[in-house]
């Protein structure tokens, strides 16, 4: 698993602001390309050799329109690899009407150098897809999620390190068992009724600082550090959950909507002792902030009143 | 229970609703015995503010007697009586043990509404829309109050409830807004807005001494209740005086010490300035009129503070911050963490140091809490502060 600390860091290096130079220089040079099709066919036909005629006209016009849409879409986000794969499509079409023109038409010189161009156009666009697909599907990438809990970091590693009380605030969980490294996890998700299970196996705990856990027979691990806020008692707690190719779907979008709250609600068990509801979020659909029907909120597992509270240290 | 829902912009109602119940371990019941309807109650009456409900309960300025505790609550017991900060506050996060109880990281359950517009949580609040969680409010019958066990603070019963009922919010917040200002004695403060709590942060500054205090309205009767009961030394009235030339004059040219604004989103004004912003304001285009801290700041003299007491909501336009930058102004604000001024200033009620039931004006039944809310926008009937039974 890749170190938190690349992380901290603002600047990442594949983030690096040079990265996406290319795709913003083919960007740019669609605009000018666009433009000049849209604008001068008939001038452009002969500079490649193509004697001009109202369908070649139209058929520049409209590569040029589709020129100006790439341009576009790769500079609104030159980091995004779907709008440069566009361009290497609009690229093989380029060639492929370049191809047919040699059939027929006159010049054969100044065709073969405007296939010459649109070839390296399209190697450097290959090169900058490649590139951008590469960061967007950087599978090692993990969702990554922190906050601060107003007490000292061996109480909170504690309660954390005691899995099989995480389903307090991590409502998706039916329950959690432990049995030495390994731990058996019930989960059903999207508050539905079909049931998930895993197995847990813990790879680094060192109390008061690290927990870290790779799913067995998976790519899907997890590591949460705690540390002492600068100038206070309380605990900064990072969660990261990795989750490897393969898997990249579903469960790093569950993830990813699931952790924030999950700490959320870590934070307030501990420093309160209950998890907050309000008029509003007793319910799982939208509810003005009124009171609910008594039977509509029995349905709550938070509701705390028919339990024994949690005792909470001043 | 009866309570008084938010139908929509400009429609409240007296509504059935379900009687609340304990959700939390640390929660309360408590049965109102009094509530009013607070100035800021007004933006989401008028719908300034984004994220209400239709059916949303209003209120956040009660009090009340403790009918039911749950298993956590040791400190309170079915009959107390009791008076509750609008801010809902844990008592155990960094922000509440430092006593920011308005900055509680714990007790607003829909983070992800003000984060998005705010960039961070507030905390949660009753009957103020889904940005503050989505508590039901005050105005009814019953409320549910949450982390009962550190937010209400119990009062005797030699003292009337128009005299306790505004530590739950106004009278606070005036406070804060007086305490803000650095006053000292010799030092000139001017408050815009002689509402409910301008004419808490007049009495306050009196109490903490500030030499002159210059109550801001267009309301004779406002501005002679402050003269009067609050302890304004002068008032202007901004629709036939020009506020920056009486204060200049007032203050020999330098401008007040400290400004007040005691106004916020719904300022009026007049001329090419209102206009712009109540058009952009009406197009979506901003969601606040800043027109009373855009003026507080024209005024201030150099090196002054001004201190926002007014509710804003988002992002204005035409903010004089090259004055603030350039006449080394300093702006403090916040909502009021009532919890911290609460014992406080209810010993100064003790001692009879103000007796805050001056800014009383109507007593009215739940039942016609939409035309106290009519009455309340429209100024009608010389009214100031409404105080509300079931």
């Amino acid at each position: 698993m890749k170190s938190l600390d690349t992380f901290r860091s603002g600047l990442r290096s594949d983030d690096a602001p040079s990265s996406d130079a290319l795709a913003r220089g083919l960007g740019w040079f669609s605009l000018a390309r666009g433009a000049a099709e849209v604008a001068i066919p008939r001038l452009l036909a002969r500079g490649i050799g193509i004697e001009p005629s109202p369908v070649t006209s139209l058929v520049t016009r409209l590569m040029g329109a589709r020129e100006l849409a790439a341009g576009v879409a790769v500079l609104l986000n030159p980091r995004s690899p779907l709008p440069l794969w566009a361009r290497v499509a609009g690229d093989a079409f380029d060639l492929a009407l370049l191809g047919l023109a040699s059939t027929r038409r006159t010049s054969g010189l100044r065709l073969a150098g405007a296939i010459a161009a649109v070839g390296g156009v399209t190697a450097l666009d290959i090169v900058a897809s490649i590139k951008a697909q590469r960061k967007a599907v950087h599978p090692n990438r993990p969702v990554m999620f922190s906050v601060t809990i107003n007490k000292p970091t061996n109480e909170v590693y504690a309660r954390f390190r005691d899995f099989a009380r995480l389903p307090e605030v991590m409502d998706y969980l039916e329950r959690v068992t432990v049995d030495g490294k390994r731990s058996h996890w019930v989960a059903k998700p999207f508050g539905g009724t079909r049931t998930v299970a895993w197995d847990a196996e813990l790879t680094e705990d060192i109390p008061g600082r690290v927990i870290a856990w790779q799913v067995v027979d998976s790519l899907i691990s997890g590591r949460v550090t705690f540390a002492t806020a600068p100038g206070s008692e309380a605990t900064e707690v990072r969660v990261e959950i990795e989750v490897g190719k393969g898997h990249a779907g579903i469960a790093k979008w569950f993830a990813k909507s699931q952790v924030k709250g999950d700490l959320r609600r870590f934070k307030q068990v501990l420093e309160t002792g209950e998890v907050l509801l309000s008029d509003a979020t007793v319910t799982r659909k939208p509810h003005p902030a009124q009171p609910s029907e008594p039977e509509v909120i029995a349905k709550n597992p938070h509701v705390t009143n028919n339990r024994s509270p949690v005792e909470v240290q001043p | 229970m009866r309570a008084t829902c938010w139908m929509g912009k400009q429609k409240v109602s007296v509504e059935r609703v379900p009687d609340p119940q304990i959700l939390n371990a640390r929660d309360a019941i408590v049965r109102v015995t009094a509530t009013t309807i607070c100035g800021s109650d007004l933006h989401l009456y008028n719908g300034y503010m984004p994220t209400m409900q239709k059916g949303d309960i209003l209120g956040h300025e009660f009090m009340g007697e403790v009918v039911e505790v749950g298993k956590g609550v040791k400190n309170l017991e079915p009959g107390d009586r009791v008076v509750v900060p609008f801010c809902i506050a844990c008592g155990n996060c960094e922000q509440c043990t430092l006593g920011n109880t308005s900055a509680c990281e714990n007790s607003n359950p829909t983070p992800w509404l003000p984060e998005k517009l705010m960039g961070h949580a507030t905390c949660g609040a009753f009957g103020y829309s889904h940005l503050t969680g989505g508590f039901a409010g005050g105005q009814a019958e019953y409320v549910r109050v949450p982390y009962a066990d550190f937010g209400p603070m119990k009062v005797l019963k030699a003292l009337t409830d128009e005299q306790v009922l505004f530590l739950s919010d106004i009278f606070p917040t005036g406070y804060m807004g007086a305490e803000l200002c650095d006053l000292t004695p010799k030092k000139v403060v001017a408050v815009w807005g002689a509402g409910p709590v301008g004419q808490f942060a007049i009495a306050s500054a009196k109490l903490l001494g500030a030499e002159r205090i210059i109550a801001i309205d267009r309301f004779p009767y406002r501005l002679k209740l402050a003269a009067e009961k609050a302890g304004a030394t002068d008032v202007i009235n901004y629709e036939e005086q020009p506020v920056q030339e009486v204060l200049r004059d007032l203050t020999a040219g330098r401008g007040p010490d400290a400004c007040i604004d005691a106004v916020g989103l719904e300022a009026h004004g007049h001329g090419l300035q209102y206009a712009h912003d109540s058009t952009k304001q009406k197009l979506k285009l901003q969601m606040d009129r800043p027109l009373a801290v855009r003026e507080a700041i024209m005024a201030l003299r150099s090196a002054g503070i001004v201190s926002i007491l007014g509710v804003y909501a988002g992002f204005v336009d035409k903010f004089p911050l090259g004055t603030v930058m350039n006449r080394g102004i300093t702006i403090r604000t916040g909502q009021c963490s009532v919890h911290r001024y609460m014992k406080p200033l209810l010993e100064r009620i003790e001692q009879g140091e103000i007796d805050p039931s001056f800014v009383v004006s109507h007593q009215l039944n739940l039942d016609d809490a939409a035309h106290g809310y009519d009455m309340f926008m429209h100024k009608q009937d010389d009214v100031m502060k409404i105080v509300m039974r079931a």
